[in-house]
């Protein structure tokens, strides 16, 4: 052979590594602008006393304002408390629960569960309408209902209260996720522990105190913080309900802020970048003592558990109590979400044909409507799709041994778990204004739309990248051994085998999408106004009925595509 | 000489601070199993990986056929899909959402075969690998076995030049591991097949190869026949990974030009075949090396070479045969005996070593 056979020249060599180097710097490069720069100019922006897009003045008066306002400190505090208040029934509801499916011959767990898991995907928007409804101090249906009661003259609930904002999140957030987190870790509780338990003569009461619980501290704790920590991001249940009542939590606050003329946009970035700090303090403790796997190595372990406590008779009185807790919380309201769409004047039974179908007409011949409607369709396909295609790529991109940025991108990836919508929204608003993307996004479907596939990020990266290790390095490599190119590789082996989590990841995002409000309320305009700030609107604007019949038109597409979810989910766990 | 199949020409390949293939030079010529032996980590899986484009080497030169595939001071890499090779991999790496059929057509299809062409070579290969009439199955409705023949299969089904095998049995029952290592032979034999293949596993590595690499630390120790490689361990690693060793520690009393070295181990006086390559000092401390299998236990009255007076220490009934573990000279090691006698533990023997099976070593 001559030595001329080496005619391969090092263009070879670049052509082969360029396109994974440049798919990573792209990503990384896209990642900094998208998720860096708003929280860059968050903290910037706290500092900056001009309004966005115009000059900047340095300064901390923001600060100094923020504080000063007897307000801020004491929204921040109302965030604190809620969020903890409400964590403590709605965790202690949710181990029982979970325990109930998973550890006892309760008959009818699987339907439990699934309940929760459907639960879960509705939006608690049309929800704390629905509550507005049943609990409204002048025409809600349980006041009125009280008040043929004899010695009850005055409404028995008002949902425009502290404790009104407690149990409409036990309804919308309440236990259904908790559940589902916890069921699994209950099941996966290795069977041994507890059998050695029971033949060292515990009995059931003594196993559960002395073995169970303790084993299974460390998670039901961390599900705990990490339900504070989301509580600390809720925002809708708090608008409709607090504000009325001069209840602001940050959120709100923060939002508040950004509605007055002119707009606040100095306190309302400070007040951000405080609440940022402290919920990074936060996630700092949560990562450093909770996350860590070793804690969680005992329940991860050998076998199914096949012991399950036997509550005898009482085993109907457990079903019954899952079954009364669901009925209160999730289909009574649903309920009259319904009943109060169809009437013509909510509450007002007695009037004559009090039933009518004129809200729904008015909505489905209000253009407005329309426009929303082709709004929220445009912005949840184009955050469904953008979001798969984006963060499929930077999932491959992660699991790859070749990344060399990969700690880069996967913090990058991580930040909006850490910003609640409304910030994350705030610092895109910052982005957009302050930078000439505000042409070309500001106001836009487009700009709503890259702000809900920001948001999306943690869950989407980890699900694809979950996908991926799953599959493992070797399906890929098998096919370029056999001699297929990277793209053919991508097209005939990837592709088929991440589709049906792509359209799972897809669809919950397309319905995060759909139901969001916190993330577009700043960034919307009139032409780009979605279907949720249209409900938002139309809230606002007292027009309960007609909230209702749009809050129940958004909970059916949700629920719908839920369940299809939930079928595709089902056949990819069945199959693999 | 025809064309090596493969050459690595001081190959190096590092993963931070660690050096997983440490300038590492061999050739493989056609039609032959070549086996890298190692514990896991030592390299052998790299090494394959290396070959089959799926890790860039950082030093030296890889030639399929003659053809440099990979020579990073040129800075040239071929891309695996390039490199015409054949792999199975230890998982087996079917694609669970293709047919059997499917499966195996990939690499044809990849290079743009008719579909008669196509049919024909994957009967072909499911023939060859047994799996006949399965073609239509779902790849994940197989058992272990069979997705081990189907990833066979696929790698073959394009004649390539090499066939790269990583760990390809060590996922399967010990029955079966003993089938599929005759009939990979087999195979390998019918189609003249050139074979790199990557195990632990010293028996299959003995019974498969034609020559094995020791690896050990990302080097070659050895490379020779099972032979060589198993009755001449070029180091003690090599000798102890490929089976049990017995160390015994002693000083030259004579050597010489003469054929036979006169070592006191303890007080006794044994001989040892000189190697004419090496020699040693009167009063040097040296180590003398064999193989459990080489030492006999003497009956009594039986007079042999190189006696040593030993202690048994305790006795294992395997079925087929005794182990002793015997002490002799402040060493312990078990030693096999046939079932016509048994020693009970504390009865004093004499062991006997054949003279030209020990191996002799600085101390």
């Amino acid at each position: 052979m001559k030595p001329t056979a080496v005619a391969v020249p090092s263009s070879k060599f670049t052509f082969r590594l360029r396109p994974i180097r440049l798919a990573e710097f792209l990503a990384l490069a896209l990642l900094i602008v998208a998720m860096g720069l708003p929280l860059f100019f968050l903290l910037v922006g706290s500092f900056n006393l001009a309004p966005p897009g115009k000059a900047a003045v340095y300064g901390v008066n923001n600060w100094v304002n923020a504080f000063t306002d007897p307000g801020t400190l004491g929204a921040l505090w109302m965030s604190f408390l809620l969020s903890v208040v409400r964590l403590i029934p709605a965790m202690i509801l949710s181990v029982l629960v979970a325990w109930l499916i998973a550890r006892t011959d309760m008959p009818g767990g699987r339907t439990v569960e699934s309940f929760c898991w459907i639960a879960y995907f509705v939006p608690d928007f049309p929800l704390t309408l629905a509550w507005i409804l049943l609990l409204d101090p002048s025409f809600g249906f349980l006041n009125t209902a009280a008040k043929g009661l004899p010695f009850i003259d005055v409404p028995l609930f008002n949902p425009y209260s502290f404790w009104g904002i407690v149990w409409v999140h036990t309804s919308t957030s309440g236990i259904w996720f908790k559940v589902m987190l916890l069921v699994p870790v209950f099941r996966r509780l290795g069977a041994s522990l507890e059998e050695a338990a029971r033949v060292a003569g515990a009995n059931t009461a003594t196993m559960l105190r002395r073995i169970t619980l303790p084993v299974l501290a460390p998670m039901i704790l961390a599900v705990s913080v990490l339900s504070f920590i989301r509580g600390l991001q809720s925002f809708n249940t708090e608008l409709l309900l607090g504000t009325p009542a001069g209840i602001y939590v940050y959120s709100t606050r923060i939002y508040d802020y950004l509605q007055r003329e002119p707009r606040a946009y100095g306190e309302a970035t400070a007040l951000g970048s405080v609440f940022l700090l402290v919920l990074g303090i936060l996630l700092f403790f949560y990562w450093k003592y909770l996350s860590g796997d070793k804690k969680f190595t005992v329940v991860t372990g050998q076998g199914y558990s096949t012991l399950r406590v036997k509550l005898g008779k009482w085993r109907y009185a457990a079903l019954g109590g899952c079954l009364l807790y669901i009925a209160v919380m999730m289909i009574l309201p649903l309920l009259f979400l319904v009943i109060g769409s169809f009437m013509r004047r909510y509450g007002f039974f007695g009037i004559a044909a009090p039933f009518t179908l004129a809200h729904w007409q008015n909505l489905f011949s209000d253009p407005i409507f329309f426009v929303a409607l082709k709004n929220s369709l445009i912005i949840a396909s184009v955050t469904a799709l953008g979001g798969i295609l984006l963060y499929s790529v930077i999932a491959y991109l992660l699991v790859s041994r070749r990344t060399v940025t990969k700690p880069w991108l996967e913090s990058l990836c991580w930040i909006p778990h850490v910003l609640p919508g409304i910030l994350l929204s705030l610092g895109v608003l910052w982005l957009f204004l302050s930078t000439p993307l505000r042409t070309l996004l500001y106001g836009t479907v487009w700009g709503i739309a890259l702000a809900l596939i920001l948001a999306d990020s943690p869950v989407t990266t980890q699900a694809f990248k979950a996908g991926l290790l799953q599959l493992g390095a070797d399906l890929e490599e098998a096919a370029r051994v056999s001699g297929a190119s990277w793209a053919y590789t991508y097209r005939r082996i990837l592709l088929p085998l991440l589709a049906p989590i792509a359209a799972a990841v897809g669809l919950m995002n397309f319905g995060s999408a759909l139901t969001s409000i916190s993330t577009p309320v700043l960034l919307y305009s009139h032409q780009s106004r979605p279907l949720a700030i249209l409900l938002l609107e139309y809230s606002f604007t007292g027009e309960l009925e007609r909230a209702a019949a749009l809050g129940l038109l958004i909970t059916v597409i949700i629920g719908a595509m839920m369940i299809a979810g939930r079928k595709l989910g089902l056949r990819l766990a069945g199959s693999s | 000489m025809s064309q090596a199949v493969l050459e690595f020409r001081e190959v190096s390949k590092r993963f931070n601070s660690l050096n997983a293939v440490d300038r590492v030079s061999f050739s493989i010529q056609a039609g032959e199993i070549f086996t890298l032996l190692g514990p896991s980590g030592c390299g052998k899986t790299t090494t394959l990986r290396l070959i089959a484009g799926l890790e860039e080497p950082d030093d030296g030169e890889i030639l399929i056929n003659g053809k440099p595939v990979a020579a990073p001071r040129r800075g040239l890499v071929l891309a695996p899909d390039k490199r015409q090779l054949g792999m199975v991999f230890q998982s087996y790496a079917i694609w669970p959402h293709l047919t059997v059929f499917e499966n195996i057509a990939f690499p044809l299809r990849v290079r743009r075969e008719t579909d008669g062409v196509i049919r024909r070579r994957v009967h072909e290969a499911l023939d060859s690998v047994g799996l006949a009439g399965f073609s239509e199955r779902g790849a994940t409705q197989l058992s272990g076995g069979q997705q081990q023949r189907v990833a066979l299969a696929r790698a073959l089904v394009y004649a390539p030049a090499l066939l790269l095998l990583d760990e390809p049995l060590s996922n399967l029952d010990a029955k079966l591991r003993e089938q599929m290592r005759l009939e990979i032979r087999a195979l390998q034999k019918k189609l003249s097949l050139t074979i790199l293949y990557v195990t632990h596993d010293q028996a299959e590595a003995m019974t498969l190869s034609d020559r094995i690499a020791v690896v050990n630390g990302g080097r070659f120790e050895q490379v020779g026949t099972p032979a060589e490689v198993y009755e001449k361990p070029a180091t003690f690693f090599v000798g102890e990974f490929l089976g049990r060793m017995v160390s015994l520690d002693g000083t030259i009393i004579k050597s010489g030009a003469d054929l036979w070295i006169h070592v006191a181990v303890a007080d006794v006086r044994l001989v040892v075949r000189g190697d004419p390559a090496k020699t040693f000092q009167a009063g040097e401390r040296v180590r003398l090396i064999c193989r459990p299998e080489d030492i006999e236990i003497l009956s009594a009255g039986e007079i042999q070479q190189n006696q040593l007076p030993a202690q048994i220490e305790q006795v294992a009934y395997l079925g087929d045969r005794f182990e002793y573990q015997v002490r002799v000279a402040g060493v312990s090691f078990i030693v096999a005996a046939a079932k016509k006698h048994r020693y009970d533990a504390g009865t004093a023997v004499r062991l006997s070593i054949d003279p030209g099976r020990l191996n002799i070593r600085s101390a």
